[in-house]
């Protein structure tokens, strides 16, 4: 601001003293040169009043010579002829003298009027033309008449030019001395105006030099400026650029944004343009809103930087060797003031692809830290055989995901196909690994059931979709083997802190109690989670024949998280109908005579027959029309359909469609049948009826 | 743990040869994981070593049969084991090339070295699973295995 003012007074002094010293410089020389013609004008005017000087004399003696001639009777043509040359070249000097550029001093009016006193007596002697001789006989050559008249007027004007030559030549000769006292005047004034002028030039160079003085250095303290300025731009990290009132970015950069956006011209360039082809058009349109903004007057500088939309842009641009790499950019936005409010908007780019990374992997590995914790706590709660067992059969359910990946597909149906079975798969493992609390192995199955959930929405499957799947799969495998590990140690540390209480327990746990505890420990668990109260009471589970143990798990894992979720009301909504607020779920096995029977209950909501079929119609296993001629009986068999759930919001329990159609499929597959009787607001009950196993049969025959 | 644009990375500059070199592209057949012991192999392989960032090996490994299909698609008609073996290295000078592109200096790419025989011994990193890929094109399969740790 300062720099640009002192340029501008700068520059108007040196127009001002150029303006005033050619003005100057101009008037000298036009005055110089009319000096110089007026001059020269007096010099001719002064060689004619010299030459003027020697007429008066030269007349008298032209008449004296006439006189003589007409007195001798000897010729005097000749003398009249020179007479009056004389005459006619004073006449026309004195008048052209007079009359002249030069200003002829007062005596030349003097000398005119005295001149034109000759004229009376000159004129009768220039006007004779006759013979003024007569030749006689007796007298040889005498004056004629108008000789003697001739003679008169010559000897007149004789007399008259002798008395008045001197005064004549007088009066030019002081028209003489006038004249050149003029040229000294004159030439003293041209001496005084070139002396003038050689000073005016010398203050004209002297003041040409000084503005050059001061204009260079003024040049060189631009220039090293625009140096400075230009080593800023070439070597600061980030990019900067100014943006107009037309969202174009101006002339000068930084060479930074050369590097960052991969372009060398940004004159010019539309800022929506610099970000077309990187970003989403949905931020390219918040980004062009917020820049919109930023030029409103009322905009508050630190609430609009809260707001920024390009504050951590991730970028796909060029990495130089013919791929593209991820890179993430930060802008920022300052308004540039100006006297009519906002002038520029000053934008800085910066590449914080590296502090964003290291935050990432400082908060990846903090999560790691909190997960592993989990993961030790855990795996602290779980008996470790019943760990043990948990890993075998994960490792093998995984391993059973790996051989339906395995099986070769090329076609979408055959990838389709892939994605029922790992997903049931999936569910189980997961299913147990929550009963077991070991929600670091629950939380990665639940994201590889997400992903399968993904992949069934998409329209054509291909094995590139799969990469995610297995590569989910690797970590899951990876982290069986870490649990794995840690209970080992966990387990030989508990054996060496408690020798005495691991020799008492001796033959181990019961596998049967070792479900009831798994049980009651996911029933604590998914109360908590969903703020539920409700007792589990398990009765009869020590029958249960070891055939059945795993299937049978599984279902009452499934069953519970059902009640859980979808049986149980909250208390509030069980005072409402004055039922206890603590909600109860039965499990009773026994023994029947062709088998045994399993029953679950819980004393929550029941089923209502419309809402399932609605909820069905919703997820399209039925229409509306196969809904409208269901009988409740038809109803209650839905939650049995693959696909089925009433719970709209994923959750870890419940809600994903598959659960009751997995429960009764294994119930199908051990030979048994599966019943739902509900009544609405008042109970759910399943009934399990299972085949004798021949450890029954045996027993039976006992 | 490998990334997934990593292995992406390896499957496209798979698949890319074949569009490339038969103007017929590849498609990617289901991946999964070979948890124990080394991967099966094809009659040819090419392989490169990887260190830096991971650390490990990745191979493209083909029957003869789809060698052959693709050098007649390629219109050569030198069918022999040195030729056979020359294609399988270009494939894997293509996987090599995809990888220096997308990753730079973070991953050491070795020159790559070719196997021939089913039975041929690939040198598998110690403890790393290694996803299989198998690469369809027209009826023959291929496999690209990436065993990185």
């Amino acid at each position: 601001m300062s720099v640009s003012g002192a340029d501008r007074t700068r520059k108007l002094l040196t127009v001002g003293v150029g303006t005033v010293l050619i003005v100057v410089m101009g008037a000298v020389l036009i005055a110089g040169f009319r000096l110089a013609t007026q001059m020269n004008a007096n010099v001719a005017a002064l060689q004619t009043a010299s030459m003027l000087q020697t007429y008066p004399a030269a007349l008298a003696q032209h008449l004296t010579s006439l006189r003589d001639r007409l007195e001798a009777r000897a010729y005097a043509g000749q003398a009249l002829a020179d007479l009056r040359t004389t005459v006619e070249s004073f006449d026309r000097d004195l008048k052209r003298l007079a009359s002249g550029p030069a200003e002829g001093p007062m005596q030349i009016d003097q000398a005119m009027m005295l001149w034109r006193q000759y004229a009376p007596v000159l004129e009768p002697v220039l006007a004779f033309n006759g013979q003024p001789y007569i030749d006689t006989d007796e007298a040889g050559s005498v004056l004629s008449k108008e000789g003697l008249e001739h003679y008169a007027d010559v000897k007149r004007a004789h007399l008259f030019a002798r008395e008045n030559a001197d005064r004549l030549q007088g009066m030019l000769a002081a028209v003489a001395t006038g004249l050149q006292q003029q040229a000294s005047a004159q030439a003293n004034r041209l001496r005084l105006l070139l002396s003038a002028g050689v000073i005016a030039a010398l203050v004209l160079a002297v003041a040409a030099a000084y503005f050059q003085i001061t204009r260079a250095s003024h040049e060189r303290a631009a220039r090293e400026a625009q140096e400075q300025t230009r080593d800023i731009l070439r070597t600061v990290k980030e990019g900067f650029f100014l943006l107009d009132a037309q969202y174009r970015i101006g002339s000068v950069w930084s060479d930074a944004l050369t590097r960052l956006f991969g372009r060398q011209n940004f004159a010019g360039l539309p800022f929506e343009e610099l970000l077309k082809d990187l970003v989403p058009a949905s931020t390219l349109a918040t980004a062009m809103k917020y820049i919109k903004l930023l030029w409103g007057d009322r905009a508050h500088e630190n609430l609009m930087k809260s707001i920024n939309p390009l504050g951590q842009l991730e970028v796909q641009v060029d990495n130089g060797r013919g791929g593209r790499e991820t890179r993430y950019l930060q802008f920022d936005f300052h308004r540039v003031m100006g006297p009519k409010g906002v002038k520029h908007v000053l934008v800085s780019v910066s590449d914080i692809t590296s502090n964003v990374l290291l935050a990432r992997e400082l908060q990846e590995s903090q999560e790691n830290a909190s997960n592993q914790l989990d993961m030790v706590l855990g795996v602290l709660h779980v008996d470790p055989v019943q760990l043990s067992t948990f890993l075998d059969a994960t490792e093998a359910g995984l391993q059973l995901i790996n051989a339906i990946l395995k099986e070769p597909a090329r076609t979408d149906a055959e990838f389709r196909k892939k994605l029922d079975g790992l997903f049931r798969e999936l569910h189980s493992i997961k299913g147990e690994a929550s009963a077991l609390n070991l929600m670091s192995i629950a939380t990665r199955v639940h994201a590889l059931e997400d992903a399968v959930s993904e992949l069934k929405k998409r329209a054509e499957l291909s094995g590139n979709d799969f990469l995610p799947l297995v590569l989910k799969l690797d970590e899951l495998m990876a982290h069986i083997k870490t649990v794995r590990e840690l209970g080992t140690r966990l387990a030989t540390l508990r054996e060496s802190a408690l020798p005495a209480r691991g020799a008492s327990q001796g033959g181990g746990v019961d596998p049967n109690e070792e479900i009831s505890r798994t049980l009651h420990s996911l029933a604590d668990r998914l109360a908590a989670e969903h703020h539920k109260r409700f007792k589990l009471a398990i009765n009869g589970l020590s029958e249960m024949p070891a055939a059945y143990r795993a299937t049978i798990k599984d279902v009452l894992i499934q069953m519970l998280r059902n009640a859980a979720v979808h049986g149980i009301e909250p208390a509030e909504v069980r005072r409402a109908s004055a039922k206890d607020d603590i909600g109860n779920v039965r499990v009773d096995f026994r023994r029947v005579s062709d088998g045994y029977e399993l029953v679950f209950e819980d004393d929550g909501v029941g089923l209502s027959p419309e809402q399932l079929k609605a909820a069905a119609v919703r997820r399209g296993l039925i229409t509306s029309d196969e809904a409208a001629e269901m009988d409740t009986r038809a109803a209650m068999a839905l939650i049995f359909r693959p696909g089925f759930s009433t719970k709209d919001d994923v959750s870890m329990d419940a809600g994903r469609g598959v659960g009751m159609d997995v429960v009764a499929r294994s119930i199908y597959a051990l030979g048994g049948r599966i019943g739902v009787s509900t009544q609405p607001g008042r109970y759910t009950r399943f009934k399990i009826a299972l085949p004798a196993t021949e450890e029954h049969a045996s027993t039976a025959v006992a | 743990m490998l990334q997934e644009h990593e292995l992406k990375t390896f499957v496209e500059g798979t698949t890319n040869y074949f569009e490339v070199a038969a103007q017929q592209p590849a498609t990617v057949g289901s991946p999964y994981l070979v948890t124990d012991g080394t991967p099966a192999v094809h009659d040819y392989t090419g392989i490169i070593t990887i260190t830096g960032k991971r650390e490990g090996i990745v191979y493209f490994t083909a029957p003869r049969a789809m060698l052959t299909v693709l050098l007649m698609k390629m219109q050569e008609s030198d069918f022999s084991h040195e030729n056979m073996r020359d294609l399988v290295g270009e494939v894997a000078n293509t996987i090599s090339g995809n990888a220096r592109r997308d990753f730079g200096s973070e991953f050491i790419i070795s020159v790559p070295s070719v196997v021939s025989g089913e039975k041929s011994e690939i040198p598998l990193a110690p403890g790393a699973r290694s996803f299989v890929i198998p690469i369809n094109w027209r009826s023959h399969s291929a496999k690209l295995v990436v065993s990185l740790k």
